[in-house]
C-alpha cells in the first residue's frame, strides 16, 4: 500500500508486534480467556488451566504459523505472500525483542499450568505436546521450512 | 539555561538531549527520549529546558510534539481491530458458503480451482474493514474546492458496496481537507481571468512533450519566474507533481550511489529512489543522529560488497511531512551535508508558499541560503492552486535534467492555462502584481495556523507536528472512530480527510486538517466548535498534557521540545 501511504514501510505487518501496547494487549487477552474459562461451572481448576494453555497455543499457532501473507496489498511484489506472520516479523531478523517475548510467554504459561494441574500425568502430556507445537516452529532453523508440504502455498 | 547531563555521540559531540516542559507529576504518559539511539538514557524527572548543542543553528524556537499514545487507548484499539478481524472471518465464511450474497467480483465457474484472484486474503482488509467506512472517501464535490465547497450527497442501501446520488447537494461545506494553503483555489479573481485568457490564446492541450514541439514560451516564462522565486539559478517545470519525483530521481542517482531517505517520505520519492537502482537506506523520521550514523557508516564502509567509495550520496527529505505535520530540521541537515559532502534533495510539496515570511518555503522559514540545497523540488498543486511540479538548482544541473529527464522526453508538458495560473499566483505572492494580496494571504495563513493549533491543543486533542505547520493531524486511534468522525463532521457541514491503517501505523489513525488562508476566523471557529462537539461525543480528547504558561515559554532563548514514539 505504498501509494497513498504516509511511510516507506513496505510491509506494515513486520512492525505490528512492536507497536505500543501490543504486548500488554496480548497479556490481557490471555487473562481474559482464562477468566472466561474460569467462569464455566463444574469445571475444575486443573482443567481450566489446561484448556487455557491449549486454546492459547492453538490460537497462537494459527495466527503466527498458519496464516500466510498480508491482509492488504504490499508493494513488494508478493515477497511475503508465502511467509507466515512469524517469518514476516522484523523482516526475518531473529531474536528480536518481540520474538523473544512471544517465545517466553507460552513457556511461562506452561510452567503456571503445570503448577496448577499439580503435575498430573495426563495433563502433563497434553500440555507438553501443546507447548512443543508452538515452540518448534519458532526455532530459527525452521524459518521458511514447510514439513511434508503442509501449508506450502 | 539549565544543562542536563548529555549523553555522548560517537565522536564526543554532545547529544541533543530533550525534555518536555511538563509538570513532573504526570510522568509516564509522555515519553522523554534522548534522540541518540545507541546509549540508554534515563528519563529526567525534573522540569528543565535544555539548550541543545545544535540550537545555535536555529533562529527561532523549533517546537514539535508527537505525544505518546495512551496505553489504554492502544489496548482498546487492538481490541477493536481484533473484533473487526473476527467478524471479517465470519463474513468471509458466510460468503464462501453462499449464506450471504457476495458482492465482490468473483471468478467464473471454470476458474474456481485456480488460485483465487478476487476473494483472496490480500483483499481481506479492503472488503471487511475499508468497505464499512468507505463513504468517508472519494466524496464527489461539485464546486471549486476553496474555503467552502458543495458536496454531492450520496446514500447507500447496501452498506457502502454501491452508492446512489440523491440529487441534493450539500452547500457551503467548510473545506478542511483541501491543500489550499494560500487560498488560490478560486474561480474568480486575477488568476482565473488570466488563466481564461491563456486558454483562449493557446488552447488547453499541448499535444507534445517538452522535447517535441511541446515547449511553449509560457513554460520558459514560468521557469524563469520559479527560479527567481526560489532564489536559484535555474529551474524546470513538469506537468505532474508525482512524476517530477519519480521521473527525475532516476536521472540523478543510479547504481553505485547511496540514497538516504527519511522514514516517512512520500510514495513518489520512494518510487523514484527504487527506480533509480541506487542503494536505499532509511533513517528515522527527522532524527539527525540516525542520519549522521548512516552517513558515517556509509562513508567508512563504502559500497556493500566491494567496499568501493560511493559515487554520490543523496539525502532525500521533505519540507513538511503531510501525515505528521512535522517540519524537517533543515539547518542540521545542511550542516551534516556539508560535513560529509553529500547532496541534498528537498521536496517542498507542502511547504512552498506555506512557510516562511515571504512564502518561499522551508528555506525561507529557517533563513538558510537557497544555494545550500542542491536540488529544490516542489509542486504547484498545494499553494498555487494549479498542478505540476518543478525542480530548481544550479544551471548545469537543470540543463542536464532538460536532456536526461524521463518526464521531459516522454510526458506531455504542462497545460498553458495551468502555467498561467502558476505565473499569476506566484507574482501575487511575490508582490509583483502591484497589490499586497500575497503578503496578506501569507500573514493570514500563519495566523490561522497558530490559532487553529492553539485552540485544538487547549481543547485537549492530541495533535502531531510542528506548531507552525498548516497541516494538522488529529489523532483518532480507534478504527470505528475513523468512520464516526468523518460522518459526524459531514453532518455538521464540515468536510475533512481521515486516514487509517495501513496508510499510517496500526494504532495511529488520524484526521488531517489543512488550514488555509481563505478560511476566515468565523469559519475556523465554526469548525473548531464542531470538532469540539464531536470530540466530546466520541471521547477524542486524549491529551494528558497541560499547556505551558506563556511566561515559561518566553524565558528561554530556544528550547527544543520533541518527542519520539
Amino acid at each position: 500500500m505504498n501509494v497513498g501511504t504516509a511511510h516507506s514501510e513496505v510491509n506494515p505487518n513486520t512492525r505490528v508486534m512492536n507497536s505500543r501496547g501490543m504486548w500488554l494487549a496480548y497479556l490481557l487477552g490471555i487473562g481474559l480467556l482464562h477468566v472466561i474459562l474460569l467462569s464455566i461451572p463444574f469445571v475444575s481448576v486443573s482443567v481450566v488451566w489446561t484448556l487455557t494453555n491449549l486454546i492459547h497455543n492453538m490460537c497462537m499457532y494459527l495466527l503466527l504459523h498458519t496464516v500466510k501473507g498480508t491482509p492488504f496489498e504490499t508493494p513488494d511484489q508478493g515477497k511475503a505472500r508465502l511467509l507466515t506472520h512469524w517469518e514476516q516479523m522484523d523482516y526475518g531478523v531473529q531474536f528480536t525483542a518481540s520474538r523473544k517475548f512471544l517465545t517466553i510467554t507460552p513457556i511461562i504459561l506452561y510452567i503456571l499450568t503445570s503448577f496448577y494441574t499439580k503435575y498430573d500425568g495426563v495433563h502433563f502430556i497434553i500440555n507438553t505436546f501443546s507447548l512443543l507445537s508452538v515452540l518448534i516452529p519458532k526455532m530459527p532453523q525452521l524459518h521458511g521450512v514447510r514439513l511434508f508440504g503442509i501449508n506450502k502455498y | 539555561m539549565i544543562e542536563n547531563s548529555a549523553s555522548k555521540l560517537l565522536n564526543g559531540d554532545t547529544c541533543l538531549r530533550t525534555s518536555n516542559g511538563k509538570k513532573s507529576g504526570r510522568n509516564g504518559f509522555v515519553k522523554k527520549h534522548c534522540l541518540h539511539q545507541q546509549q540508554k538514557c534515563h528519563r529526567p524527572k525534573e522540569v528543565s529546558h535544555i539548550v541543545g548543542h545544535n540550537a545555535v543553528l536555529y533562529n527561532k524556537p523549533f517546537v514539535e510534539s508527537f505525544e505518546e499514545t495512551p496505553l489504554l487507548v492502544a489496548v482498546l484499539t487492538y481490541m477493536g481491530y481484533g473484533i473487526l478481524t473476527l467478524f471479517g472471518y465470519l463474513r468471509d465464511f458466510l460468503r464462501h458458503w453462499k449464506i450471504e450474497k457476495c458482492r465482490v467480483a468473483s471468478e467464473r465457474d471454470e476458474q474456481k480451482d485456480f488460485v483465487p484472484l478476487y476473494q483472496d486474503f490480500e483483499n481481506f482488509y479492503t472488503r471487511n474493514l475499508y468497505m464499512r467506512i468507505r463513504d468517508n472517501w472519494n466524496r464527489p464535490i461539485c464546486s471549486v474546492p476553496g474555503a467552502k465547497m458543495d458536496v454531492v450527497e450520496r446514500v447507500t442501501h447496501d452498506y457502502n458496496w454501491t452508492f446512489e446520488h440523491t440529487g441534493t447537494v450539500l452547500k457551503n461545506v467548510i473545506n478542511m481537507g483541501s491543500y489550499n494553503y494560500l487560498g488560490f483555489a478560486e474561480n474568480t479573481g486575477p488568476c482565473a481571468d488570466s488563466a481564461a485568457e491563456a486558454t483562449v490564446k493557446y488552447g488547453v492541450g499541448v499535444s507534445g512533450t517538452r522535447h517535441e514541439i511541446g515547449n511553449l514560451d509560457k513554460h520558459e516564462e514560468l521557469e524563469k519566474l520559479v527560479a527567481r522565486f526560489l532564489g536559484v539559478e535555474s529551474s524546470m517545470a513538469f506537468g505532474m507533481g508525482f512524476a517530477t519525483n519519480s521521473m527525475n530521481i532516476p536521472s540523478l542517482a543510479g547504481k553505485g550511489c547511496l540514497t538516504l531517505s527519511d522514514e516517512l517520505n512520500h510514495a513518489s520519492l520512494v518510487l523514484g529512489a527504487r527506480l533509480s537502482g541506487s542503494t536505499i537506506r532509511v533513517f528515522k523520521h527527522n532524527n539527525m543522529q540516525s542520519l549522521e550514523k548512516l552517513l558515517r557508516d556509509a562513508i567508512v564502509h563504502g559500497q556493500p560488497r566491494t567496499h568501493r567509495p560511493w559515487k554520490k550520496i543523496v539525502i532525500l527529505v521533505e519540507g513538511i511531512y503531510s501525515m505528521e505535520g512535522s517540519i524537517v530540521r533543515l539547518p542540521e541537515v545542511i550542516a551534516l551535508k556539508k560535513k560529509y559532502k553529500a547532496y541534498l534533495y528537498l521536496d517542498e510539496a507542502h511547504s512552498i508558499g506555506a512557510l516562511g515570511p515571504r512564502g518561499r518555503g522551508v528555506v525561507d522559514y529557517f533563513g538558510v541560503d537557497p544555494h545550500d540545497v542542491d536540488i529544490m523540488m516542489g509542486t504547484f498543486t498545494k499553494s498555487f492552486g494549479a498542478s505540476g511540479g518543478y525542480i530548481g538548482g544550479k544551471k548545469e544541473l537543470i540543463d542536464y535534467l532538460r536532456t536526461h529527464s524521463h518526464s521531459a522526453i516522454y510526458a506531455t508538458s504542462m497545460s498553458p492555462p495551468v502555467a498561467q495560473q502558476i505565473i499569476t499566483s506566484m507574482k501575487c505572492i511575490m508582490g509583483e502584481d502591484g497589490t499586497t494580496l500575497g503578503q496578506e494571504r501569507l500573514r493570514q495563513l500563519s495566523e490561522n495556523t497558530t490559532y487553529f493549533r492553539r485552540r485544538l491543543h487547549e481543547m485537549g486533542f492530541i495533535i502531531y507536528g510542528n506548531e507552525n505547520s498548516p497541516v494538522v493531524p488529529l489523532m483518532l486511534y480507534m478504527p470505528a472512530k475513523i468512520g464516526a468522525f468523518g460522518r459526524e463532521m459531514l453532518k455538521r457541514n464540515i468536510g475533512i480527510v481521515v486516514v487509517g491503517f495501513p496508510a499510517t501505523p496500526i494504532i495511529e489513525s488520524r484526521a488531517r486538517f489543512c488550514v488555509s488562508a481563505a478560511h476566515t476566523k468565523d469559519m475556523l471557529d465554526t469548525a473548531l466548535n464542531a470538532i469540539s462537539e464531536v470530540g466530546d461525543l466520541l471521547q477524542l480528547k486524549y491529551s494528558r498534557r497541560t499547556r505551558l504558561s506563556d511566561d515559561e515559554e518566553a524565558d528561554h532563548l530556544s528550547y527544543l521540545v520533541s518527542y519520539e514514539d
